[in-house]
């Protein structure tokens, strides 16, 4: 399906643009994305499929909230963050946690978590596409190419978001315990380091992050309940080629993914349905060349 | 007795890796533990410092090995075979785990902040900054390399490092010498040395019997999860079977 809001320029230097513009906000998306699931992946080695689950109930709420209940717009992605964070943990203590040294139990677990999401959605609010109007209405002209307020906005907040984890992980004593845990969970519990705690904190900021990307996104994308499939393999491409556990490639590799899937849709007709075999193609490719990804470290024997 | 290990039992699933095993480490002592190979060595640092009841924690919840742990340990008047791993450092007991484990993907700095993570007072995190940089030189000019990067001894010097930032009163050390070069190995006895001499109390764990009894006040010789013998160096050196069975010599 095509989620692309902006297609719809003409010459070619208005695509250049718009190419640029695209994966610039894709790519910030899926660095928050990716970023939460290789916190979360680090310090606890949950891979949460439901990941982007999260995502789609910020999504849903922003426009439960924004169309139904009519509440004001920002505030409304406050209380997306919180609510979903807030299921987030009770799902993590609940599904995740007892099962948490079982690898196997996780990943399936995570799936059927994400499924009943969907389900939930889907009995809730039908299979509809939904859309949220732009928060902010209006556009500039960059290099004579319309550009709306709203994709500036979202790529603004998007990157002081990605200032603030960075800030998070390397200025603060959480964000040590954070880095310390992933490096080594038993070293970090002989450190005084409780090593459960800082699991629990993780994941509520993975779910955060999550719940944020998808409550700032929400009025360029399409709202329904199967939106989180589309972003989960992307986000699982740039963890791929990033490396496992890796911030960094995260980040560098979001962009990377973020700027190829623009290049498809824009240049390859009908290319929005080719999104996902790019992602997968490149999952491919790097699992084959450089297994460990950009960034990555070989994973040794012991944590 | 500043550490008061009593009748402790280890198994993981049949294997018995400590076996009803009592021993104790008094202030200002340097004690060591020697032993082949899985004689449970490891094993008993690992219970002293909470690793093992975590272990138990842990496999009990992925329904992997099953882990026991009988028996008490004592530590400056306080049962803590019942705490958990994360709390015990607060009580002035650390672990300088085998194969000196640094964060590696942290630069030496964060990896001494890691250990000094308890403390409250920043002041005193300096303050024990400069005594750990006085004691490793080299780490202060690599404060800010990446620690997977260090050379062997460099590590070890980093993971001992570590440790000390917490301010400890026991000092427990695992296999300092294992995989450094020779000289490396005489540097990093002598820094053991020192730190005993900051009135620090230091339990060790090595291989390098020759370089362990002359600077530890009291061994203990572990084999099959018991101690066999105990006593200073020279007169463990008397027992002929001892010495060629046990110790190597």
């Amino acid at each position: 399906m095509n989620e692309e809001g902006w297609p719809g320029s003409h010459t070619e230097g208005d695509m250049i643009i718009d190419i640029i513009i695209s994966s610039l906000i894709n790519g910030s998306v899926y660095a928050i994305l990716a970023i939460g699931f290789s916190l979360i992946f680090g310090v606890a080695r949950i891979v949460n499929i439901a990941h982007t689950a999260f995502y789609m109930l910020a999504s849903y709420w922003i426009y439960f909230g924004t169309q139904t209940l009519g509440i004001n717009p920002i505030l409304c992605m406050l209380v997306a963050i919180i609510l979903v964070t807030l299921i987030g943990l009770i799902s993590y203590k609940l599904f995740i946690d007892p099962i948490r040294e079982h690898e196997g139990a996780v990943l399936i677990g995570t799936i059927a978590l994400a499924m009943v999401f969907q389900e939930i959605m889907l009995i809730s609010f039908g299979g509809d596409f939904l859309g949220v109007p732009s928060l902010v209405e209006g556009y500039m002209k960059i290099f004579g190419v319309k550009v709306a307020y709203q994709q500036l906005l979202t790529f603004g907040v998007v990157l002081l978001v990605l200032a603030a984890v960075w800030a998070l992980l390397l200025k603060t004593r959480l964000g040590l315990a954070i880095r310390s845990t992933a490096n080594d969970r038993e070293v970090a519990n002989l450190m005084g380091m409780n090593e459960s705690r800082v699991a629990l904190i993780t994941m509520g900021i993975s779910v955060g992050l999550a719940a944020f990307s998808g409550a700032v996104i929400v009025p360029l994308k399409i709202v329904n309940p199967f939106m989180w499939m589309g972003p989960l393999i992307m986000m699982m491409a740039v963890v791929v080629l990033g490396g496992l556990g890796s911030i960094k490639g995260s980040f560098v590799g979001a962009y990377i993914l973020g700027f190829a899937e623009s290049l498809v849709v824009f240049l390859i007709p009908m290319g929005a349905y080719l999104k996902g075999s790019v992602a997968l193609s490149i999952m491919i490719l790097v699992l084959l060349i450089r297994p460990e990804g950009l960034f990555g470290v070989a994973f040794e024997e012991e944590r | 007795m500043l550490l008061d290990v009593l009748n402790l039992t280890v198994c993981y699933d049949k294997a018995m890796l400590i076996n009803d095993l009592s021993m104790g480490v008094d202030t200002g002592e340097l004690v060591s533990l020697i032993g082949p190979n899985g004689a449970g060595k490891s094993t008993l640092l690992r219970a002293i410092t909470g690793l093992v009841a975590w272990e138990k924690e842990i496999t009990r919840r992925s329904a992997g090995r099953n882990v026991t742990l009988d028996g008490s340990i004592t530590f400056a008047g306080e049962r803590i075979d019942r705490i958990p791993a994360h709390e015990i450092v607060k009580r002035g007991l650390i672990h300088c785990p085998e194969r000196r484990r640094p964060f590696r993907e942290m630069t030496v700095l964060d990896n001494l902040h890691a250990g000094a993570y308890l403390l409250k007072e920043k002041a005193e995190m300096e303050e024990n900054l400069d005594k750990v940089y006085q004691l490793f030189q080299p780490l202060k000019a690599r404060s800010r390399q990446i620690s997977g990067t260090l050379s062997g001894g460099e590590q070890q010097m980093l993971a001992i490092g570590r440790a000390l930032m917490s301010r400890p009163k026991l000092l427990c050390i695992d296999e300092p010498s294992t995989g450094l070069a020779p000289i490396m190995r005489a540097e990093v006895f002598e820094k053991i040395g020192e730190i005993r001499g900051l009135g620090i109390t230091v339990l060790l764990v090595e291989q390098e019997v020759s370089a362990v009894f002359k600077m530890a006040s009291r061994n203990y010789v572990l084999s099959s999860g018991k101690i066999i013998a105990e006593g200073p160096g020279d007169r463990l050196l008397e027992d002929e079977v001892l010495r060629k069975t046990y110790l190597g010599l």
